[in-house]
């Protein structure tokens, strides 16, 4: 990820991936992996005003909260109505207007416009879309919720629209995320809560450091559209997990699921570690 | 099972190592990223006495959502992360200004 500001207005950002997987060759044979590179965004940000940012490049798609700020990289599995308003890239090539505002002192409202162009190159992959999205915030609850709109506007014009809620409350060391979405393929949702040990000991002690995440989810096909990256059949699925946070923004997360479908019920098992940091990539002052 | 077994070593290991580097990359900090790290029972405490400052309330309402404060951030690195995170977390003017400050006063 590199992050280049520019001046006191603009902002140049992006994220790429390099993914490897490894599996045996016809389920028992040799190990063979394959790596894949993959750029998430390449965005230029131009701050007009206090509630005014234009963003111009490739961008995460903004539909609900998990592809822009819940990216799968950092937490948990995606869920399994994440192309639904995001299609199968995840990201855009256009324009995009966003920002926020104080409507009163204790409530904020976001939103975000925007339009994509199509391209079919490895990197520059998106959809021709557009849509929008809308936020309403009470900081004094941290609680949050919103709407989504998209247009797809590529072969079929398809309308999708989802809605989300967000509330992190100060009392206790709770999360509570949720999104709603629907599509001609279908609806569906997902629901997670977490919890962190921290009462006790503090966020610091052995236990306190521990964060054990319940999620529901599920999908009901409504039909079948090739390539929308949807469970083919109507699937509910529960997942059990646990977030552990070491120090020095060290995380390691572990998932268990257990997938219920007409095509057959399975288990997912998941494992993760994670370490964040950042280094100057361009020498400068101290300051 | 052999497998299963040789890749929770490996695992282990790779987990180990890169605790091992984190660590060293904290204790190799120096100046200004020092002053954030983050005091567990000094938040709390200052969070339950309400006597926190306008900084720290932002930083709870608008990042304290996602993550916590984050470790070892020079004020170089705190003005790219807070422009990043005013487009990313929809936050004003105001609020990158108030809390850019905090996290590099």
């Amino acid at each position: 990820m590199i992050a280049a500001p520019i001046g006191s207005h603009l902002l140049i950002e992006s994220r790429g991936d390099v993914l490897g997987i490894f599996s045996p060759q016809n389920g028992t044979g040799p190990y063979q992996g394959q790596l894949f590179t993959s750029l998430d965004y390449l965005q230029i940000d131009y701050t007009a005003n206090s509630w005014l940012t234009i963003v111009a490049g490739k961008f995460l798609t903004p539909f609900g909260i998990y592809n822009e700020r819940l990216t799968p990289i950092w937490i948990h599995n995606a869920p399994l109505i994440l192309s639904i308003g995001t299609q199968t890239p995840g990201s855009s090539l256009g324009g995009m207007a966003r920002g926020a505002f104080n409507v009163r002192d204790n409530f904020e409202i976001n939103y975000v416009a925007y339009y994509s162009a199509s391209d079919r190159t490895q990197y520059w992959a998106a959809g021709r879309t557009a849509g929008g999205r809308v936020g309403f915030f009470i900081p004094s609850r941290r609680l949050e919720a919103g709407f989504s709109y998209q247009r797809f506007l590529q072969d079929q014009r398809l309308n999708s629209y989802g809605a989300h809620f967000s509330w992190q409350p100060y009392s206790v060391p709770l999360d509570i995320k949720s999104e709603y979405a629907q599509s001609p393929s279908g609806k569906g949702y997902w629901a997670e809560a977490a919890y962190r040990l921290s009462r006790g000991r503090g966020p610091d002690s052995l236990v306190g450091r521990l964060q054990p995440v319940f999620r529901m989810q599920q999908f009901d096909r409504s039909k079948q559209i090739p390539g929308d990256s949807l469970p083919s059949e109507n699937t509910r699925q529960a997942d059990f997990g646990f977030d552990y946070f070491l120090p020095r923004s060290v995380r390691i997360n572990a998932n268990y699921s257990r997938q219920f479908s007409s095509q057959g019920n399975s288990n997912i098992w998941d494992i993760g570690i994670t370490y964040r940091f950042m280094f100057p990539a361009w020498p400068g002052g101290s300051k | 099972m052999k497998r299963l077994t040789m890749t929770l070593i490996l695992m282990a290991i790779f987990a180990g190592c890169i605790y091992f580097v984190a660590q060293c990359r904290a204790q190799s900090a120096q100046g200004p990223g020092q002053m954030l790290r983050t005091d567990s029972k000094q938040s709390n405490v200052s969070a339950k006495t309400g006597g926190f400052d306008e900084g720290e309330r932002l930083f709870r309402s608008h990042c304290g959502r996602c993550h916590e404060l984050p470790d070892d951030l020079s004020p170089r690195e705190a003005r790219a992360v807070v422009r990043q995170m005013r487009v990313r977390a929809m936050l004003t003017a105001r609020d990158e200004r108030v809390i850019l400050k905090y996290l590099a006063p």
